[in-house]
């Protein structure tokens, strides 16, 4: 009987956790137009509600009511499988991320773990499933049977396994360092010196290798080639209507979501803050509940570098792009990679 | 459960197989090779061994078949045509290795009869890396210098013959080279010239026609 009540017990963890990720989505995409049009010295949504707070579920209503439009040249199946491709494999590795500690349940005695599941290789089960993503968008490109989209997908192919070396070698400096794969106890490793001995103190480097390559796996300003509307129309959706297009809408934003998230937890000491766990004690419920809101607010704030960034920089040229992620990016998240492999051999308490 | 699972994910893989070799267009064969490749990563789980699941996906289905996908978009081969078959022994000795398959199939279902898998940890990341880096050090490094190898071998090939730096063009008129731009194989300080009579004798000879047809057009 226990497996079912685990079963049951992870259902009801997977749909908490989708529904606050996919809530905070939302409201990225209006605090995204709210501080784009502050950027741009105007005001932005806000007339759907206090502030224009209802604005996200307006967009929702609005999507699925409109007409959905198939290309009749375009490749039926393909072109179907291809949205879906991109927002599964974006919620997917969504139950990975430790979002606190171990909390007490109020009034029980039960501790759960703030996390879907734990497993001995979540940072490659996140790296494997990111890399999987890029069918959506090359898939898309292919079957509208259209050259602008064509083009948006062969560019994005390109760009993403280019970024995705730098991205995985700028990760290495974090496995050797904490000397596991298992993103909680990453997580752990990251609690001592009363919480703040984040990994971004050791490994600076990375970080900022880490920051730019993702950036451009999730196909966002400066590095938005495969969409970039001044000259590909929309790039690889441009066929894309109604919940479809949506869909892809949704993709991107979960996947900058997942991508804050992963920084977060590698660099920014995941719920870590200093001091909490001496105020709260630890185990408490305050404690969990405190935790997760910091986690959360770390992710808000790489969340909100994304949106400053979108609202600064030009796009870069495709030349560019390739040069910068191969003859820039990679050497130095290889320098990363021997630098603190050099390191933890001269200091090995490190 | 675990039975239900494997069925499905066996199912898939064989399915995605048979279609990746019934179908005509080749983007439908790579879309379903990424499906074998899920499933048998699937499969890869239910045998507790997670890491060698992820990295099958981050290879395979993560990079190499990116590669297949984007060369298959890019050359953009519609529908394979049917042509008579040219290597007609193939097809007694597929027969034959088919045959040969399903035998040891078999024999494997006649003659094992404990199925119970036993518990190992083989698969786990940390019994994989010090498995690598004790008793099959030297089968590691020889393999990392294989690959070492194919990565210079695959630069020098794809170095030939583009020898011009990027904003040099090709002038009208008569051309004075440098052997060494001319003949991949000169040394590099040979400094004799060779002497061409046209713009188009000269970038044939560099092996640019490609690139002065669009120096032409801006």
């Amino acid at each position: 009987m226990d497996t079912t009540i685990d079963i049951i017990l992870k259902f009801v963890a997977i749909t908490v956790v989708f529904v606050v990720v996919l809530l905070v989505v939302a409201y990225t995409v209006l605090a995204e137009r709210r501080i784009l049009g502050f950027i741009q010295g105007r005001l932005g949504p806000n007339r759907v509600g206090p502030g224009g707070l209802l604005q996200p579920f307006a967009d929702l209503l609005k999507f699925i009511l409109k007409e959905d439009i198939v290309p009749d040249k375009s490749t039926r199946f393909v072109y179907f499988l291809a949205p879906v491709i991109a927002t599964m494999s974006a919620l997917m590795t969504m139950i990975v991320y430790p979002f606190g500690p171990d909390t007490r349940i109020p009034f029980t005695s039960i501790t759960i773990p703030l996390v879907v599941t734990r497993f001995d290789v979540a940072l490659l089960y996140v790296l494997g499933i990111t890399s999987v993503g890029v069918y959506g968008i090359m898939l898309a490109g292919w079957s509208s049977n259209n050259k602008y989209s064509l083009m948006g997908g062969l560019r994005s192919s390109a760009q993403m396994i280019s970024y995705e070396l730098a991205l995985g070698l700028s990760l290495i400096g974090v496995i050797l360092l904490t000397g596991t794969l298992d993103l909680t106890q990453i997580v752990d490793r990251q609690s001592a010196w009363y919480g703040a001995r984040w990994l971004i103190l050791l490994q600076p480097l990375g970080f900022i290798i880490y920051m730019i390559a993702a950036i451009a796996e999730t196909n966002r300003v400066p590095f938005d080639l495969p969409e970039a509307e001044t000259e590909l129309v929309a790039g690889f959706h441009t066929e894309y209507s109604a919940m479809k297009f949506a869909l892809f809408f949704l993709a991107e934003y979960i996947n900058m979501f997942t991508v804050a998230m992963l920084a977060t937890t590698l660099f920014l000491g995941g719920w870590n803050f200093p001091f909490i766990e001496s105020i709260f004690g630890r185990g408490t419920f305050l404690f969990g509940l405190v935790s997760a809101i910091i986690f959360l607010a770390k992710v808000c704030l790489i969340l909100f570098l994304y949106i400053w960034l979108r609202g600064t920089l030009p796009r870069f040229r495709f030349d560019q792009l390739m040069n910068f992620g191969w003859k820039i990016l990679l050497p130095l998240a290889l320098l990363n990679i021997f630098l603190t492999a050099t390191l933890i051999v001269l200091f090995p308490n490190l | 459960m675990l039975a239900l699972l494997f069925i499905l994910f066996a199912a898939l893989a064989v399915g995605c197989a048979l279609a990746m070799v019934a179908q005509r267009n080749p983007l439908y064969s790579a879309i379903s090779l990424v499906g074998v490749f899920v499933s048998l990563a699937c499969l890869y789980v239910m045998l507790a061994a997670p890491f060698i699941a992820a990295v099958q996906v981050i290879v395979y289905a993560g990079a190499i078949m990116v590669l297949v996908v984007f060369v298959i978009m890019l050359l953009n081969v519609e529908h394979e045509e049917r042509r008579p078959p040219r290597l007609k022994f193939l097809v007694p000795m597929a027969v034959v290795l088919a045959a040969v398959l399903i035998g040891e199939v078999t024999f494997i279902l006649v003659t094992v009869r404990d199925f119970a898998a036993p518990v190992s940890n083989v698969g786990l990341t940390h019994s994989i890396g010090s498995a690598l880096f004790t008793q099959y050090l030297l089968p590691f490094e020889i393999t990392s210098i294989l690959l070492l190898m194919a990565m210079v071998g695959a630069m020098t090939l794809a170095r030939r013959g583009g020898m011009l730096t990027a904003n040099a063009r090709v002038v009208p008129g008569t051309q004075q080279l440098p052997l060494s731009i001319v003949d991949p194989g000169a040394k590099p300080y040979d400094l004799r010239v060779v002497e061409t009579d046209t713009t188009d004798e000269a970038a044939r000879l560099l092996g640019v026609e490609g690139l002065r047809d669009q120096s032409k057009r801006d």
